[in-house]
């Protein structure tokens, strides 16, 4: 109905001011919508403040690195599940070095278990098996397993931080990602 | 006043006669006498047809039903009572909920005290415990038979789409009260079913971390927001907690409205509203409410009978390092979870949930069969009637296969196979390559979508285009998914085609 009025005021060559061009909005239609738009404004702004309101700027959540131990601590060529209950990593060391594995399933987070006999993980969840270097060879996990940064301390133990992973072949093997043994001597 | 004018008046005869005694009235007449009954209840309470609309009509509650109503659409036989069990059994869970409460506290060094308390400690907080908890159950049960009932008499059709919609989000809204709500025990169930359903929100297309084309980090993805953080934790309780108690039973409270007024406004469902058989109507007051009060009666009955037996499971305290082997999840979310292992997580735990519901949602629009509304018939939708009804029975095999065909590992072990956690079983995934993959999904889709409208004209010409699309989508989706499920048991096949650097694998 307004529009309609709108229109008709001022092909009739009558607006309220200023020149008058066909179709050009009146004043109180003018009002009328910038009105509806701020309101419409206000409501987004509103929602989306409400949704950045639900994520938090600070987390109270437990430490990501910690330290494992002395490294002749660990068999060579072994998983160790010492750490699996506490702080959810594998330990291994295999003839070359060490790197640590977190104990994460990367298709829906659980936490799968060590079997020795088919020196495979498996997750109790949804099936997937990985092998000993985190790879996945069944089940519906889409990636390898994460592997967490890995160094010495200055006394002499492994210090394991899962605030970094890594887990691309090629990538996860060097770095702050394999402690070779040369190193740890 | 009889008694003074007695009084006044001079004895008329010699013989002296007894005085009048005012009539006897019982408490009863003097209460329903009084100004405050009255002022609360403006109807008698005889059995007449003017009480009986009163009644109706009279009653903020009561008037959600019409005062008449046709004899055909309380038979029992037709509609189950469903609909009205499913909404007590949520009353059930609004008591047994907010009493549940004066007793818990979601924080993660309590909540678990809690629960053992409630058990042994409180008097009645077992029996309130596995009410609240098979009440739950029962809800899910009924809400969905509720939507087979719908769909099998038609009674989603014209002019019902609308409350069709409003009741399929309902039944999602159902599944979510389960889920935040088994968080809140803390046991180990809990955690691992929360871990593993928020993680699915981190494989969202784009807004998930570990999605197809993501845009985000882990920490601003849907899996954060969710959770509150990183972890299944603190945040994540209390967020559950909110979600559980106060914000969904608002939203579901405010959609049972609209879904109540809009079957009053719109009708019980009949092929023709003017037919004599639909004109033939009753009083609701009695005959339906009586059905309803029924009904209520026996699902209580069964409820509290239940509960006095059964205990609700409680794991041991949620350990957020070790996960139960299996682990698995209530039986109404075993099927999805069964999914999960054919399907990548944005494919069965994002993308196939979406299409479901959204599929269940365009079921009136795209279903041009006018007749079947009403009753119960296999041979005026035959097509419609299968297709449901696979859907359903695809879902319930999911379930049974998750609940019962799964062990140690999440691996295949038939219900009569004892279990090992140990067993050696050696066995490999393996992939499709992508242009084989590519032209086996490509000459799927392309024939199903081609052939059914070449070789049944009659059928494409019905539907029209758009919606023959759809319809067809949605059909080669269901038959792509028992493809895939095949190629996985009986195969080994993991990805018919895979681009791990986009997250997406199918």
């Amino acid at each position: 109905m307004a529009n309609e009025t709108a229109v008709a005021q001022s092909a009739q060559g009558a607006p309220a001011c200023g020149g008058g061009f066909v179709g050009e909005l009146s004043r109180k239609e003018f009002l009328r919508k910038l009105g509806w738009a701020c309101f419409a404004t206000y409501m987004v702004g509103s929602v989306l403040a409400m949704l950045r309101f639900m994520f938090p700027n600070v987390l109270y959540e437990p430490p990501t690195s910690f330290k494992a131990g002395k490294p002749d601590e660990y068999p060579i060529n072994s998983v160790s599940t010492k750490w699996t209950k506490s702080k959810r990593v594998w330990v291994v060391r295999t003839p070359k070095g060490f790197y640590a594995l977190w104990a994460r399933c990367t298709h829906l987070g659980c936490t799968p278990n060590w079997f020795e006999s088919e020196r495979r993980f498996k997750c109790p969840c949804h099936g997937s098996n990985f092998t000993m270097q985190g790879d996945v060879i069944f089940g519906p996990a889409p990636k390898p397993l994460y592997r967490a940064a890995i160094a010495k301390t200055d006394d002499g133990q492994l210090l394991i931080d899962k605030g970094r992973l890594e887990n691309r072949p090629g990538a996860r093997e060097r770095g702050d990602f394999f402690l070779p043994h040369a190193e740890n001597a | 006043m009889p008694e003074q004018t007695a009084v006044q008046q001079p004895a008329p005869a010699p013989v002296p006669t007894p005085k009048p005694q005012p009539p006897r009235r019982s408490i009863h007449q003097i209460v329903t006498t009084s100004k405050i009954w009255k002022s609360i209840f403006r109807h008698d309470f005889k059995d007449t047809p003017r009480t009986r609309v009163m009644r109706i009509f009279g009653n903020v509650f009561l008037h959600l039903q019409p005062v008449r109503i046709p004899r055909s659409a309380i038979r029992v036989s037709y509609s189950w009572g469903l609909g009205g069990i499913t909404f007590f059994l949520f009353l059930i869970l609004t008591v047994t909920g907010v009493l549940l409460m004066f007793y818990y506290r979601p924080s993660v060094t309590g909540a678990y005290q809690d629960m053992k308390d409630l058990e042994f400690v409180v008097t009645l907080g077992l029996l309130l415990r596995n009410m609240h908890r098979w009440s739950a159950h029962a809800m899910v049960v009924c809400t969905i038979l509720h939507m087979i009932r719908v769909f099998l008499t038609g009674a989603y059709k014209a002019p019902r789409e609308f409350n069709w919609g409003v009741g399929i989000v309902l039944l999602v809204l159902t599944l979510l009260l389960s889920f935040t709500g088994y968080l809140l025990p803390w046991d180990q169930l809990a955690l691992w079913a929360v871990t593993v359903g928020t993680n699915m929100a981190s494989a969202t297309p784009l807004l998930g971390a570990e999605g197809p084309f993501s845009i985000v980090t882990p920490m601003n993805d849907a899996r954060f927001v969710t959770l509150g953080g990183t972890i299944v934790g603190q945040n994540t309780l209390l967020r559950f907690y909110v979600l559980h108690c106060i914000a969904l039973p608002l939203v579901l409270f405010i959609l049972v409205s609209v879904h109540f007024w809009r079957v009053r406004k719109d009708g019980f469902s009949t092929p023709d509203p003017k037919s004599p058989a639909y004109q033939d109507k009753v009083d609701t007051w009695p005959h339906l409410i009586a059905r309803e009060f029924l009904a209520a009666l026996l699902v209580l009955i069964l409820l509290t009978g239940a509960s006095i037996f059964r205990n609700a499971p409680l794991e041991e305290a949620a350990n957020p390092n070790r996960t139960p082997n299996p682990s698995k999840a209530p039986w109404y979310f075993a099927g999805l979870q069964e999914l999960l292992v054919y399907f990548d997580p944005w494919i069965a735990g994002v993308v196939l949930p979406g299409v479901i519901v959204v599929g269940l949602l365009a079921i009136p629009f795209i279903d041009p069969n006018p007749k079947g509304i009403g009753y119960y018939s296999i041979k005026d939708r035959p097509l419609a009637n299968s297709i449901f009804l696979f859907g359903n029975f695809l879902w319930f095999l999911l379930i049974a296969i998750g609940m019962y065909c799964r062990g140690p590992n999440w691996e295949w072990y038939w219900p009569w196979e004892p279990w090992s956690s140990h067993r050696i079983t050696m066995a490999r995934t393996w992939n499709i390559p992508n242009p084989i993959g590519l032209a086996l999904i490509g000459g799927y889709f392309a024939l199903g979508m081609t052939l059914p409208a070449l070789l049944k004209r009659e059928f494409f010409k019905q539907l029209g285009l758009i919606k023959y699309s759809i319809v067809m989508g949605l059909l080669l989706m269901m038959g792509g998914v028992v493809g895939k499920i095949l190629l996985r048991l009986l195969l080994n096949v993991k990805y018919i085609v895979s681009f791990p650097q986009f997250n997406l694998n199918i």
